[in-house]
């Protein structure tokens, strides 16, 4: 036990140093937005479960038996998402770790390295979903009118889920790691992971849940109730949880505490299983990940020709810059699921276009369809300004410790962030474009929308990706053990409060003058000089806007990056 | 070829280098050595663009290194102490990389590469991913692109960190031979046999001020001793505190 807790002591105190030393001032100041925007989401997530209970309790019989269905669903995706999680964090607790060459060297045993990892690994990937299931029970406590022995209950059977889905996971990793090297196995997972997610988001895009709104296809309520229905075999763990909890809800306490006792033995075993497997397998199987798996592809060449000739346009060194960051960034793994997630986010964005019912409503379709070209902007916007955040932003810092490589070249840190800037800005802007063209025609804008969408898409592309790279720069963190993650920090957080205050200012400035040319066009009149004028500074304002957005994060970036 | 004049970084808490001025010539091997936390590596990050001092310049081949920088490291071939690279590129493209940042002809590259990579025996580790390498491959990798432009000057910190006794060999004759061909070489190294073996002159650095300078012969004479070896003079020097 002391030598577990020995273990474990270094993550503990590091968390505490990081709290306690350094610049405190900034800590604080970050743990306090961050802890202020959780608390707002716990309350928002509050507040919809609460109101959407409240409204199943008022219909009679029908919203109850949904209200439990929605129990079940909740309980087996919480779990699906602890399983999942609980995998990929095992890997990198247990294999992948930069330090565990170090712990293994040390006179302590594979199976206390194995649990101390295991148990970190547990609480990394449960407590956000304890933190946020907490909120979506409570609503269905006060709801239901529960006492303290629902909450008890409720309490128990969670942290036994998560022990049990950290124990399977833990079982899963050990079994998988002797067959494959760690690495190839979280490659595959995260790929598995992305491919499932983009499935799910199809399967509930494409079943046009919208329609379900629509009074004229109760029918196929009914129909949406029975598809409701989740496993629930007598022997699935998460069956336990879900009759506990539904149990509990009920003051059946019987059943509640026979399925509550089932959840907390089978954790049990799980944990006793796992660790009787860990004292044989886990040493093999860190040793075969300490390996490097072969390349998964093969280079991409056809008789002589590579892609890289493409880029020959491109200034020398630009175009090295170019090459190199093209293909770390296509082979790093944890890189594919984003790009897939994306492709797939984008097809959903133009079919939710093809499908919007213009038609059925009583306003006028041409000023309704013009309406949604003006809000298409914004939205395609806030799409570039995500993607913008998860991949332009941490690009300075995937330089990671090679960054001396930039610094002792011949570039200067400001041809090096341009580089950046524009092997970004071309994809992006070629996507925010395709969207907001592609929507338009869908919606049959007018010429004027048209040209007004692509002109004003023109300008935020760059704004939006200037300030990625440039905060990247002031922000970079060249020691991180995973760069990609930076983005959740606080420069992330900054640059996109920053996107999409740009973005709305922007479209407030063009919403006034678009609307009164719009309706001078539809009504046939002809524009005042002052209208005119108000036009021309509003769309100046936007437009400098955008600029100073391209040019000054990066300048000061260029400032924080050049030697000191 | 390398000219530090009155070299100072003070980091707040402590001053690394402290008015550092010294010369090194065209064709000579210059050893750097010093203890742990002397200033040899802050020297060397400030003399490959890295780090830019507090005060006092640094000329590199006539070009000021505050002033021109790019230029500066043009003529530049870096190696540091740590092998930090790009592990998801192979081998032959960081060369290739390199090749392009430092304007290497592009009809030269392949030929060059290819004979750098024998000569650093990574030939057949040429197409793999640079994290398969082991970290005196890396090591081996960064000597080879530094090179890959005919540096006029070259500076190495701890070159042999990682190397095996067979590269440690290799590499030593390479940088006497690049000596012989008039290119400057400036090496900071704990490894004081490898400062007797190759260098023509020494500077011993303590505390960010340099104590003595000369060959192994001149050094001998400050420590007023015989017939010594480097590492007494080393130690009797840092002993003593004997200024220049």
């Amino acid at each position: 036990m002391k030598t577990l807790l020995s273990l474990i002591g270094p993550r503990v105190r590091s968390s505490l140093n990081s709290l306690t030393r350094g610049n405190r001032k900034n800590v604080w100041s970050r743990l306090v937005m961050f802890g202020g925007l959780g608390l707002l989401f716990w309350a928002g997530i509050f507040m919809i479960f609460y109101r959407v209970l409240l409204y199943f309790h008022s219909v009679q019989d029908f919203g109850d038996i949904l209200a439990m269905k929605f129990v079940s669903m909740i309980i087996l995706t919480f779990f699906m998402l602890l399983l999942f999680s609980n995998i990929i964090n095992c890997l990198s607790h247990l294999y992948l770790s930069q330090d565990l060459p170090l712990l293994h060297s040390l006179p302590v045993s594979a199976n206390d390295i194995f649990f101390s990892r295991w148990i970190i690994s547990a609480f990394d990937s449960s407590w956000m979903i304890l933190a946020f299931s907490l909120p979506v029970f409570l609503s269905y406590g006060i709801i239901f009118h529960t006492g303290i022995f629902y909450y008890a209950i409720f309490t128990t059977v969670m942290i036994f889920m998560c022990l049990i889905a950290a124990a399977l996971s833990g079982i899963l990793v050990l079994f998988g790691s002797k067959v494959l090297p760690a690495g190839r196995i979280r490659t595959i997972l995260i790929l598995l992971g992305a491919l499932m997610m983009i499935v799910l988001i199809f399967v509930l895009r494409f079943t046009r849940p919208e329609q379900l709104v629509n009074p004229d296809s109760f029918a196929s309520v009914v129909l949406y109730l029975n598809a409701l229905k989740t496993p629930s075999s007598p022997v699935l763990p998460t069956t336990w949880i879900t009759d506990a909890i539904l149990a509990a809800l009920k003051n059946d306490r019987a059943t509640a505490l026979l399925n509550a006792g089932l959840v907390v033995t089978f954790a049990c075993m799980l944990v006793f299983i796992s660790s009787m497997l860990a004292r044989n397998m886990y040493f093999p199987g860190f040793s075969k990940s300490q390996m490097t798996p072969r390349r998964l592809f093969a280079p991409l060449r056809y008789k002589g020709f590579s892609w890289e000739t493409l880029l020959n346009f491109l200034p020398r060194e630009s175009k090295a810059f170019a090459v190199k960051e093209i293909r770390t960034f296509f082979r790093d793994s944890s890189q594919w699921p984003q790009l897939f997630l994306m492709t797939a986010l984008i097809v959903i964005y133009i079919y939710n276009f093809s499908v919007l019912p213009l038609e059925s409503y009583p306003i006028k379709t041409i000023y309704l369809q013009n309406v949604f070209s003006f809000l298409n902007i914004g939205l395609a916007a806030a799409v570039l300004a995500a993607v913008a955040a998860r991949f332009v932003f941490p690009a300075v810092s995937m330089e990671s410790e090679a960054f001396w490589i930039v610094q002792s070249a011949p570039v200067s840190i400001g041809n090096f962030l341009w580089i950046k800037f524009f092997l970004y800005y071309i994809p992006l802007m070629m996507m925010a474009e395709g969207l907001v063209v592609a929507s338009n025609i869908l919606l049959n804008v007018s010429d004027f929308m048209m040209l007004l969408s692509v002109l004003t898409v023109f300008f935020l592309v760059p704004a939006i990706v200037g300030l990625a790279t440039g905060l990247g720069a002031v922000y970079a963190d060249f020691k991180s053990e995973n760069p990609a993650n930076i983005v959740t920090g606080f420069g992330g957080l900054l640059f996109m409060i920053l996107s999409f205050g740009l973005i709305a200012l922007v479209i407030i400035l063009e919403a006034g003058p678009v609307y009164t040319i719009f309706m001078a066009d539809v009504l046939g009149k002809n524009l005042t000089a002052l209208k005119i004028l108000w036009a021309v500074l509003s769309f100046a304002l936007a437009i400098f806007l955008c600029l100073l957005a391209t040019f000054y994060p990066i300048h000061l970036g260029r400032k924080r990056l050049t030697v000191k | 070829m390398i000219t530090l004049s009155e070299l100072t970084k003070d980091y707040g808490t402590t001053v690394a280098v402290d008015k550092l001025s010294l010369t090194v010539n065209a064709g000579e091997i210059y050893g750097f050595i010093g203890p742990n936390g002397a200033g040899k590596t802050t020297t060397i990050r400030m003399m490959g663009g890295i780090l830019a001092p507090t005060s006092g310049s640094i000329v590199i081949g006539g070009v000021d290194m505050a002033r021109n920088p790019v230029e500066g490291k043009r003529m530049i071939g870096f190696v540091p102490d740590r092998p930090f690279l790009y592990e998801k590129l192979t081998g032959m493209e960081f060369l290739e990389f390199s090749a392009n940042l430092y304007n290497v002809r592009r009809g030269l590259f392949p030929e060059k590469a290819k004979r750098l990579l024998q000569q650093f025996a990574l030939w057949t580790w040429a197409d793999e991913l640079i994290e398969a390498y082991s970290h005196g491959m890396k090591q081996r990798l960064i000597i080879a692109a530094a090179l890959l432009h005919d540096p006029q000057i070259l500076i190495i910190d701890e070159p042999m960190v990682g190397l095996d006794p067979e590269a440690v060999h290799m590499v030593k004759d390479i940088l006497k031979d690049l000596a012989a061909s008039q290119t400057t070489i400036f090496v900071s190294t704990h490894t004081l046999s490898i400062a007797e073996d190759l260098c023509h002159r020494i500077g011993l650095i303590h505390k960010g001020t340099l104590l003595a300078e000369g060959s192994l012969k001149e050094l001998k004479q400050i420590a007023r001793l015989g017939e010594a070896r480097l590492e007494e003079v080393f130690l009797t020097i840092i002993k003593e505190n004997t200024f220049l």
